[in-house]
């Protein structure tokens, strides 16, 4: 299963699309589940443990994720300032020379290698790790945010339509085709831009437009029908499985059926889809953020941070590679990490090294691609 | 296959229908988006902004106007609100640029996704397999605006190599064209390579172990023979209709990032400069436009599919 | 297996095809067009830099932004009155002169400059003889009042400076006539007479607008951008592609009318191409590729160390007669009181704002800027250094620590780091401060609507004439108005108010024996503190090796294309 492009330029989409086909079923009962008594996910976790590259890249995510959270303790203790202040007219000695935080021209410092200014200044003379990692700190949130709605709601619409069918299933596969069809960062642009001025308030709930939320709420609604979906095609397979035929003769409420029988068995899909959206919904902050419909100033963000460096990349290219470099990290260690889960719970990908005789339990991924 | 293309058409239409609704609405609801304001100038009387909310029928119920808008979107003389020109003239001209990225790009991600993916699934566990799982992702993880910006900053402005963005003319200059859309080909296409090339390690790797792989082997074909004719083949269909899809996405505006930093005032760029600019009509066409691009080529693909394979059904 | 490997082979092939292609492609350069003609004249004295520049060949100019329109009747942006007010002339136009000797009107198509009636009501102008289009057609007097009334009805965004003094020009706006009453014109005599409902002294400057200037009788009254109707100049539009790229070129027939102090021109053709990103933009100029860098764009501030050491000689900062301020709501708690906005003058820093701007701000802190009658040369009133405490103490002694306060800023570079800056100011300052940024093109129409009353931000004027009335336009209590408001600090003073009733109607040409009374007007307002201006901006002159940097660069138009040149 892929990674989605659908992110950066968004244009792709396509992958998750199709990734649909590729719905890790493995772990299934009945599906592939190995008879040898140990559960499919005890399993799966006993090969990811196994896979040294995943498992290290995870722990990078990790790491940056306690970094960009302990954001406060830095800004307090090392550097001793916040990520909004200004000190444009500030100098600072560096190796025993007073320097200008930010020369006349408007050109910041580069990076100091100590407590104050350790990785240089922006152009509002602003300390730059400390936005680095205040900006991080709200690239993951909104990242986490997004998936979790998304994660919810593709859940709850991809149950209720593969399950109910008919009628429901009719409209709530309308409203996801159009959403799919919507071309991504149109989508994220068009709303960003329109929500940052006028803010969200649906019911009692209010947010003002420069609140986190605000790109949270758009991205993890993009990315819903490419969860959504998937989900969908193995509940409209599993329904017609036994076991649910008996839950229900046995007088199980639909609801029941559904959080009791069918949630369990697309938990690897939904575990797979994790760091994926994860993934994608960092790299769409940071895309939005770069055409101005993101996270709002003087919050910073990596995008935020990268789109206003790009101007001064010629002189001082810090300002973009440092943000870069820290977004593209996260993103990968999230992304490896991401590859190695799902190779752990769906082991044909590995047939050469420990797939004997796995039992292959899948739709054609061709069937899926051609029904939407 | 009568019943398929209509029943695709009229979900089309459908689809194109609730489309442009949601994008009208989306900016009928910002504050202070009313363009007579901004239209009439920074300077105008209130009397001036209602004399123009009049004649450009900004006073009309909102299903109304939206009527209005799609019946000059249909007869093709829909006027922008900024610089009030013709918006089907303006992406008839931003086409060839945003048509020359898609096609060049296309071709570029789809070899060497196709190259890297089955070289990675040969060596399936190997390091070379891993290296290359890692640099797909590097790709996949590496934001397109980043990745061309720093790319015209080294190759362009340092070492002078490549233009510095801007677009020319297939017709006017053949050479420079290609010279122009090198770099955008090339930045747009990482994150695909990366993107396919997993992907088609995973199909390959799923169809390897499939019965008639093994039954082909089995008879004492070749091995190269097995992996182009049965393999190969069979792991590219999902690839194909991928790549329809993303195809039409590019095609469709998808690029915005590519287009704004290469400076290629194709469609995307133009879309999004209208969003900017709250310019609700050049935004609509642009929308459906995209829009119909997914929807027709994932319907062909369809279509080609089932001609080529009869076990494929035509579902609609 | 015939299929994918004919497929494979084929687009490798075309692969290779291209790289080796591109490969061969290298930089092709336009490379200055050979085209000698010297046919023009520039014996009617034209601009002083354009004795002995060599005449002919066509220059790039690039543009960061388009034009908003290129129908010279709809153009309100620099980007576009740049090519305008070199290809459509109106009856009065100004001096093509660097500085304060830019800002002199003189006769355009007019013969001479008006006869002012002693009232200041009527205005009386005799059209020069032989005027040709350049389409070949003649120009005559009743092609005027057709120009007027399609500046209005296609519509202008700065016809109120028509609507609100021409007698029937509101009327004609509204709908409720036919023509414009106030504008006569006579074919035979060529008079051309103008009648306002009320003095104004900065009349003469505004029928100096290219948007006033004169288009043929007939020309369709809707906008025109594609392709521009034709116009009296030494340049005209051609090759028009909207939102891409134009081209001016030389108006052969103007020369004959020999109309003194208009140059000529020296380039055959300027092509203007429309780049969106200023990084580029700036390194093509750089690197020779193009030749002159809008003055209207941003210059990436990150280029400065590498333009200084390698075209020093082809770089200069032009200050433009403009003020930069941050606006305080007079009649919203906490601006309302005076000592707040005294507090923010004191504390703020203009020098980090000028380093913010990387150098392209001059710092000041009145608001009728300099190189405009009236800019006074007193000391700032609340000192030139950035006061801290004593800005934090002043708001503490007006009860008035952790005042909720959300500033208001457009999203474009550096405007935006202005309110970073800005907003951390006033956290610092004891008030508690919140960041609205929203996207350019609604930020004005936002905060100068009734309902958003925002209580402090961002704000700007850029002359549209030198004239300082053209400045207090808005500090006058009579603009303000609940939509498209510009009085935005809704400064409402009974002395202001009184001085501009007295002011206002001063001729233009006679603004000099009033520049006292503006000053002490302006110190005035300084004192009150009614805004926090920090300066006015300067652009960039920056141009290729190829061309020529003695060209001049005016106040109100920027780089005079009719006086670029080629080495």
């Amino acid at each position: 299963m892929a990674i989605d492009p659908a992110t950066p330029d968004t244009t792709g989409s396509g992958a998750i699309r199709t990734a649909s086909g590729d719905s890790p079923v493995a772990a299934e009962p009945g599906g592939g589940a190995p008879s040898a008594g140990i559960g499919p996910y005890r399993l799966a976790l006993r090969r990811l443990r196994r896979n040294k590259v995943a498992l290290a890249f995870g722990a990078l995510f990790v790491l940056i994720v306690v970094l960009c959270f302990c954001a406060p303790l830095y800004a307090d203790h090392v550097a001793h300032t916040g990520p909004n202040d200004n000190h444009v007219t500030d100098t600072v000695t560096v190796g025993g020379e007073e320097k200008d935080v930010v020369s006349v021209s408007g050109l910041p410092i580069g990076p100091t290698w100590q407590g104050r200014f350790l990785l240089g200044a922006d152009q509002n003379g602003r300390d730059l790790a400390v936005r680095l990692l205040y900006g991080g700190r709200n690239s993951l949130e909104v990242g986490f945010v997004a998936t979790f709605i998304t994660m919810i709601l593709a859940t709850i619409v991809g149950l209720a339509a593969g399950f109910y069918r008919g009628v429901v299933d009719g409209v709530l596969a309308r409203i996801l085709d159009l959403i799919w069809a919507y071309p991504v960062v149109l989508l994220g642009i068009a709303l960003g831009t329109s929500l940052a001025l006028g803010g969200i308030s649906i019911g009692p709930i209010e947010l003002s437009g420069n609140s986190l939320l605000v790109p949270a709420v758009i991205i993890g609604v993009v990315y819903i029908p490419y969860v959504a979906k998937p989900i969908r095609g193995q509940v409209l397979g599993l329904r017609e499985k036994e076991f649910v035929d008996a839950a229900r003769v046995q007088g199980a409420s639909s609801l029941r059926i559904m959080t009791r029988e069918i949630l369990p068995n697309i938990a690897s899909t939904l575990v797979v889809f994790l760091p994926l959206i994860v993934a994608n919904a960092i790299l769409l902050e940071a895309a939005l953020s770069y055409l101005g419909a993101g996270i709002q100033p003087p919050n910073p963000s990596w995008g935020t941070m990268i789109s206003d460096g790009i101007r001064l990349i010629p002189s001082a290219i810090h300002l973009t590679f440092v943000p870069g470099a820290m977004l593209v990290l996260a993103v990968l260690g999230i992304n490896v990490f991401g590859d190695g889960v799902r190779d752990a719970l769906d082991p044909r990908a590995r047939v050469k090294i420990d797939a004997k005789g796995q039992e292959k339990f899948r739709e054609d991924p061709m069937e899926i691609a051609v029904e939407h | 296959m009568v019943r398929f293309v209509v029943r695709r058409l009229i979900s089309m239409v459908l689809v194109l229908f609730a489309i442009s609704v949601l994008t009208f609405l989306i900016f009928q609801a910002i504050p202070n988006g009313d363009p007579a304001v901004r239209m009439a100038g920074r300077l105008a009387t209130p009397e001036q902004v209602e004399l123009i909310r009049e004649s450009w029928g900004f006073n009309d119920p909102l299903w109304q106007q939206y009527l209005t808008t799609m019946e000059k979107i249909l007869s093709g003389d829909v006027i922008s609100y900024t610089q009030q020109l013709n918006v089907m003239d303006q992406i008839k001209q931003a086409l060839p640029a945003t048509l020359s990225l898609a096609i060049g790009a296309g071709i570029i991600w789809l070899f060497f996704g196709v190259v890297f993916g089955l070289f990675s699934a040969i060596k399936a566990g190997r390091f070379t397999d891993r290296a290359l799982t890692v640099l797909a992702l590097v790709g996949v993880s590496t934001p397109v605006f980043l990745l061309g910006a720093v790319a015209l900053y080294f190759l362009a402005f340092k070492l002078t190599i490549f233009p510095n963005g801007g677009y020319v003319p297939l017709t006017e200059d053949p050479i420079d064209w290609l010279y122009h859309m090198i770099l955008p080909w090339a930045v747009l296409s990482v994150l695909f390579i990366g993107v396919y090339s997993r992907i088609l390690r995973s199909n390959v790797l799923d169809t390897m172990s499939e019965d008639y792989v093994r039954t082909a082997r089995a008879k004492g074909l070749s091995e190269k023979r097995v992996m182009v004719r049965h393999v190969l083949r069979n792991s590219m269909i999902p690839i194909i209709s991928l790549w329809s899809l993303d195809f039409a996405a590019v095609l469709g505006g998808g690029a915005i990032l590519t287009e704004s930093v290469f400076n290629l005032h194709g469609v995307g760029q133009y879309a999004a400069d209208a969003i900017q600019q709250l310019d609700v009509p050049p935004v609509l066409v642009v929308v459906m436009l995209g829009a119909s691009a997914v929807v027709v080529l994932s319907a062909l693909t369809d279509v080609l599919f089932a001609f080529l394979d009869p076990r494929i059904r035509l579902t609609g | 297996m015939r299929y994918w490997a004919r497929a494979l082979s084929a687009m490798l092939v075309a692969l290779a095809l291209a790289v080796t292609v591109a490969a061969c492609g290298g930089d092709d350069d336009d490379g200055g067009s050979t085209s000698a003609s010297t046919s023009a004249s520039t014996t009617s004295g034209g601009g002083a830099s354009a004795e002995g520049a060599r005449q002919g060949g066509t220059a790039t100019v690039l543009m960061g932004t388009a034009p908003d329109y290129l129908d010279p009747q709809l153009a309100y942006t620099t980007q576009a009155v740049e090519a305008h007010w070199i290809s459509y002339t109106g009856l009065l136009t100004y001096r093509h002169e660097e500085g304060e000797a830019g800002t002199e009107l003189i006769p355009g198509l007019a013969d001479a400059l008006p006869r002012i009636s002693d009232d200041g009501l009527t205005y009386d102008f005799t059209l020069r003889r032989g005027l040709r289009y350049s389409n070949g057609a003649p120009v005559r007097a009743t092609d005027y009042p057709y120009s007027i009334m399609r500046m209005i009805r296609v519509p202008w965004g700065g016809r109120s400076f028509v609507t609100n003094y021409v007698e029937g020009a509101q009327e004609y706006d509204e709908g409720r006539a036919d023509s414009i009453r106030g504008i006569t014109a006579d074919d035979n005599s060529g008079r051309i007479t103008i009648r306002l409902r009320e003095p104004y002294g900065a009349f003469s400057n505004v029928l100096a607008f290219p948007a006033l200037a004169f288009v043929p009788r007939g020309t369709p009254m809707r906008n025109l951008s594609a392709s521009p109707p034709p116009g009296v100049g030494p340049y005209m539009l051609d090759e028009v592609v909207p939102n891409r790229s134009f081209t001016v070129r030389r108006n052969p027939i103007f020369a004959d009318f020999r109309i003194p102090d208009i140059p000529l021109g020296n380039l055959d053709a300027i092509r203007v191409s429309i780049v969106s990103n200023t990084n580029s933009e700036a390194q093509q100029v750089l690197n020779n590729q193009a030749d002159v860098f809008d003055a209207g764009d941003t210059l990436p501030p990150a280029l400065l160390p590498q333009i200084e050491s390698q075209a020093r000689d082809r770089f200069a900062r032009k200050p433009v007669p403009s003020v930069y301020y941050f606006f305080l709501n007079t009649t919203r708690p906490p601006f309302d009181n005076e000592k707040a906005r005294i507090a923010v003058n004191m504390a703020i820093d203009r020098e980090a704002l000028a380093r913010i701007a990387s150098g392209f701000l001059e710092t000041g802190c009145f608001f009728i800027p300099r190189g405009i009658v009236g800019h006074p040369d007193s000391e700032c009133p609340y000192g030139d250094e950035p006061d801290l405490e004593g800005a934090q103490r002043m708001l503490r002694e007006a009860g008035l620590e952790g005042a909720p306060v959300t500033v208001w800023g457009q999203e474009r570079s550096p405007r935006k780091e202005y309110i970073d800056y800005y907003t951390d100011l006033l956290n610092r300052i004891g008030f508690r401060a919140e960041e609205r940024i929203i996207a350019d093109t609604v930020y004005f129409p936002t905060i100068g609507n009734e309902r958003t009353d925002p209580q402090t931000g961002y704000a700007n004027w850029l002359q549209d004439f030198p004239n300082p009335s053209d400045f207090y336009l808005l500090m006058d209590a009579r603009s303000i108005q609940p939509t498209n408001n510009q009085n935005f600090s809704k400064v409402d003073d009974p002395f202001i108010q009184r001085q501009l009733e007295r002011l206002n109607p001063v001729p233009a040409t006679e603004l000099d024996t009033v520049a006292a009374e503006w000053q002490a007007l302006d110190e005035y307002t300084a004192e009150r503190a009614y805004v926090a201006a920090f300066g006015g901006l300067s652009v960039p002159k920056f141009f290729s090796e190829r061309m020529n940097f003695d060209s001049v660069f005016h106040p109100l138009y920027f780089n005079d294309w009719s006086t670029l040149s080629l080495k």
